[in-house]
C-alpha cells in the first residue's frame, strides 16, 4: 500500500514537472500546447488525490495523512532532482 | 484588487519576507540545524558512547536496573528507569533519596544516575551529553537562562512563520517555477535553490514552525491558563494527573519483579513502555507507574498505569485525556517525530536539512542580491559587511562547532573532570573561533577555510571510528547495526558535501562586477576617472 501511494505521488509530480514548458521541451522534445498541459495537470492532481486512500490503508487515519504528505514531499523531491540532474537526451536541449 | 494595490501588497510582503528572515536568521539556522540533528538524538546517544553494546533484550536491562537500584538505593524516595528501546544506548536509572530535614531538594541528577548496559550490568561509559545536547540546545540554547533562550527561540520561530507565509505570498511564482533549477547562474541559482528547498518541504516547514510554537504556547500565551487555573500548580496537576501522594508506612516489603509489571502494562497500554517510576521502593506502600513510550503513538502525552509495588496489582489508569490535550500532544508529537519509523525519520531529517539549507541560502541571498547594487563593491557599507560576516560566522561556524564537538567526544580523556561540559565548550570554542575569523578576515577565504575544515573533520570521524573504536563502519554493517552505520555514512556524505561546497566557493570568481560594468557601460569612465587621482 505504501509503495502504491509512493508510486502515485511520484507519478503526480513527474506529470507536474513535465507539464512545465522547459522540462517538457527538454525531455519530450516539444513545447506542450495548452490542452496537453491541462491534461497533464489534471492527471497529476488525480494521482495526488488517488495516493491518499492508499496511505490511509497503509497506516490508518492517525499516521496515514502524515505518510501521504511525506510521500508527496519525497516524490516531489525525487522528481525535482531527476529532472534537473539527469542530463536530457542529446539534441533536445 | 487593482494592479497597483496588488503590487503594493506584494512589495510589502517582499519587504516583510526579507527582514523577518534576516533579523534572527542566524539564531534560526543554529536552531534548525540542531533540531535536525536531534531527530537522531537516540542514535547519537549511542554513537557518542561507542563503548556500549547494542541493546537486544530490553528486559535484561530493566532487570539489571532493578538489581542495581535495590542494591544501591533500597530506601530511596523514588526511582526512575528509562526503558531502553531498540535504538537507545541502554537504560538510564536514577534515584531521588529521601528528603532530609534542612537540605535543599535540588541535587545534581548525575550524582544519582547510572547507565545500565545491554548485559544488564552498570556500564562504565564516557561522560557525554550525547544527542541530548542537540535536543536541548534546539530550544534552550546554552550559556543563558532557559527562559530567555526560549523567548528568543520563540521569537525566531514567529519570524520564521512570518517569513514562510510572506514568502509564499511574495513569490507566487515559486509554485510555477517549482521544477526549475538553473545551475551556475549566480543570483538565479541561489534563488532557485532557496525556492526548491522551501517549496519541496513546504508542508514540513509550515508544520515544524507552527507546532514548534505550540510546544512553547503556554509560555508565550499564559493568559488562558492563568484564567482557567488561577492556583499555582493547578495547571500541571490537570495536565499530568497523579494519584494521591504515597505515604511511607515504614514496613519493609520486597518490590515485585518490574519486568512482569512492564509486560502487563505494555499489553494494557497497547504499546511499548517508555519509562518506569517507582515510589517508595522496598516499602509496603510502594507504587510502580509505567508510562507508554512516545515512540508508539502520535501524541506526546502518553497514558500510564499505576501498580501496587508489592502485590503487582493494577491500581489505576491515567484518565482519558481531553480534546485539547490530545491536540497539543499530537502537535508536539508531530514536531518531535518520536513516533516515526526509520524511513519516516529519515524523511524528517531530510526535510530538516532542506530547512537548514533554505535558511542559509536565504541569508546568503540577502548579500548576493545587494552586492550587485552596491555603489562600490570593494567597500560595502557597514550593514552589508555585518550581514556578510555574520553569515560566515553562523552558517560556516555552527557546522564546524558540531564537528569539533564530535571530535571532542572521541578525543577528550575519559577521566577528565566535567568532560560532558567540555565537549559542549569545544563546540562553542570552534564557533567562537569562526566568529573571530570572520571579524578579522575577508569573507571569501573564510568560507573556503570553514567549509573545508568542517568537511575534513566530519569525513575523518568515520575513519577514526574504524580504528579507534569497536564500532567502526565495517563492524556496524557486519553486525547489522544500521543506526551506527547510518550515522557514519551520513558523516562521510556531509563531509564530502562540505568539501564540495568549499571547492565551489574557492573556484568562484565574483562575476558580478564584470556583468555590472558591461550592463552599465557608460558608468565605466566615471569609475576610471575616480581612480585616476589615487594613482
Amino acid at each position: 500500500m505504501t509503495a502504491l501511494a509512493f508510486i502515485l505521488a511520484t507519478l503526480a509530480f513527474a506529470l507536474f514537472g513535465l507539464s512545465t514548458d522547459e522540462h517538457h521541451r527538454k525531455r519530450l522534445g516539444n513545447r506542450p500546447d495548452a490542452v496537453t498541459v491541462l491534461r497533464m495537470r489534471g492527471g497529476a492532481w488525480a494521482a495526488v488525490v488517488a495516493a491518499f486512500p492508499f496511505a490511509i490503508a497503509a497506516q490508518g487515519w492517525v499516521f496515514g495523512p502524515i505518510l501521504w504528505v511525506a510521500l508527496l514531499m519525497l516524490g516531489a523531491g525525487l522528481v525535482f532532482l531527476a529532472l534537473n540532474l539527469i542530463p536530457a537526451p542529446a539534441g533536445r536541449k | 484588487m487593482s494592479d497597483l494595490g496588488d503590487k503594493g501588497f506584494r512589495q510589502s510582503q517582499a519587504f516583510l519576507h526579507t527582514w523577518s528572515g534576516l533579523l534572527l536568521g542566524w539564531v534560526l539556522f543554529a536552531v534548525f540545524a540542531a533540531g535536525t540533528i536531534a531527530y537522531y538524538r537516540e542514535g547519537l546517544n549511542r554513537w557518542m558512547r561507542p563503548e556500549l553494546a547494542r541493546v537486544e533484550q530490553p528486559e535484561k536491562v530493566l532487570a539489571g536496573a532493578q538489581r542495581f537500584l535495590e542494591d544501591k538505593a533500597p530506601d530511596a524516595k523514588s526511582w526512575f528507569i528509562t526503558m531502553p528501546g531498540a535504538t537507545a544506548h541502554g537504560g538510564t536509572a536514577f534515584w531521588v533519596p529521601q528528603p532530609k530535614e534542612g537540605e535543599t531538594r535540588r541535587r545534581r541528577r548525575s550524582d544519582n544516575q547510572v547507565t545500565i548496559g545491554a548485559n544488564g550490568e552498570p556500564a562504565t561509559v564516557r561522560e557525554t551529553r550525547g544527542g541530548e545536547f542537540f535536543y536541548r540546545f534546539h530550544f534552550d540554547l546554552y550559556y543563558m537562562p532557559v527562559i530567555y533562550a526560549r523567548w528568543l527561540v520563540s521569537i525566531a520561530a514567529l519570524l520564521m512563520l512570518v517569513a514562510i507565509l510572506s514568502g509564499i505570498v511574495t513569490h507566487k511564482k515559486i509554485f510555477r517555477d517549482f521544477f526549475t533549477l538553473r545551475r551556475s547562474k549566480g543570483q538565479r541559482s541561489w534563488l532557485d535553490g532557496h525556492n526548491a528547498t522551501a517549496v519541496l518541504a513546504l508542508p514540513f516547514h509550515l508544520m515544524i514552525t507552527y507546532t514548534g510554537l505550540v510546544t512553547l504556547a503556554v509560555m508565550l500565551l499564559p493568559w488562558a491558563t492563568a484564567v482557567t487555573f488561577p492556583k499555582e500548580g493547578a495547571f500541571f496537576e490537570a495536565l499530568y494527573p497523579e494519584g494521591p501522594a504515597v505515604e511511607r508506612t515504614g514496613r519493609a516489603a520486597p518490590l515485585v519483579d518490574l519486568t512482569a509489571i512492564v509486560r502487563d502494562a505494555e499489553a494494557q497500554l497497547g504499546g511499548k513502555a517508555g519509562y518506569v517510576e517507582v515510589v517508595e521502593p522496598g516499602d509496603a506502600a510502594a507504587r510502580v507507574t509505567v508510562t507508554r513510550s512516545g515512540s508508539t503513538m502520535l501524541s506526546s502525552r502518553t497514558p500510564h498505569i499505576t501498580y501496587d509495588g508489592v502485590t503487582g496489582k493494577a491500581l489505576r489508569r491515567s484518565p482519558e485525556t481531553g480534546a485539547a490535550v490530545v491536540t497539543a500532544g499530537s502537535m508536539i508529537g508531530l514536531h518531535a517525530g518520536r513516533y516515526s519509523s526509520d524511513w519516516l525519520r529519515f524523511l524528517y531529517f531530510l526535510c530538516g536539512v532542506a530547512g537548514s539549507v533554505m535558511v542559509a541560502s536565504g541569508m546568503v541571498l540577502w548579500t548576493v542580491k545587494r552586492r550587485e547594487k552596491l555603489p562600490d563593491p570593494a567597500r560595502p557599507h557597514f550593514g552589508f559587511k555585518l550581514v556578510e560576516r555574520l553569515n560566515v560566522a553562523a552558517i560556516g561556524g555552527f557546522p564546524l562547532g558540531v564537528a569539533a564537538m564530535l571530535w571532542a567526544n572521541r578525543l577528550l580523556p575519559v577521566e577528565m573532570a566535567g568532560r560532558a561540559a567540555w565537549e559542549v565548550h569545544c563546540l562553542f570554542l570552534a564557533w567562537g573561533a569562526a566568529l573571530l575569523l570572520s571579524v578579522v578576515r575577508k569573507p571569501q577565504p573564510n568560507w573556503v577555510a570553514l567549509l573545508g575544515l568542517t568537511g575534513v573533520l566530519l569525513a575523518a570521524l568515520p575513519v577514526f571510528n574504524l580504528f579507534g573504536t569497536q564500532r567502526g563502519l565495517i563492524a556496524s554493517l557486519w553486525s547489522g547495526d544500521m543506526m551506527m552505520a547510518g550515522i557514519d555514512i551520513a558523516l562521510l556524505m556531509f563531509g564530502a558535501a562540505f568539501l564540495a561546497l568549499a571547492r565551489r566557493v574557492a573556484r568562484h570568481k565574483p562575476a558580478a562586477p564584470r556583468v555590472r560594468r558591461r550592463a552599465a557601460a557608460p558608468v565605466q569612465p566615471v569609475e576610471t576617472a575616480q581612480m585616476e587621482p589615487a594613482e
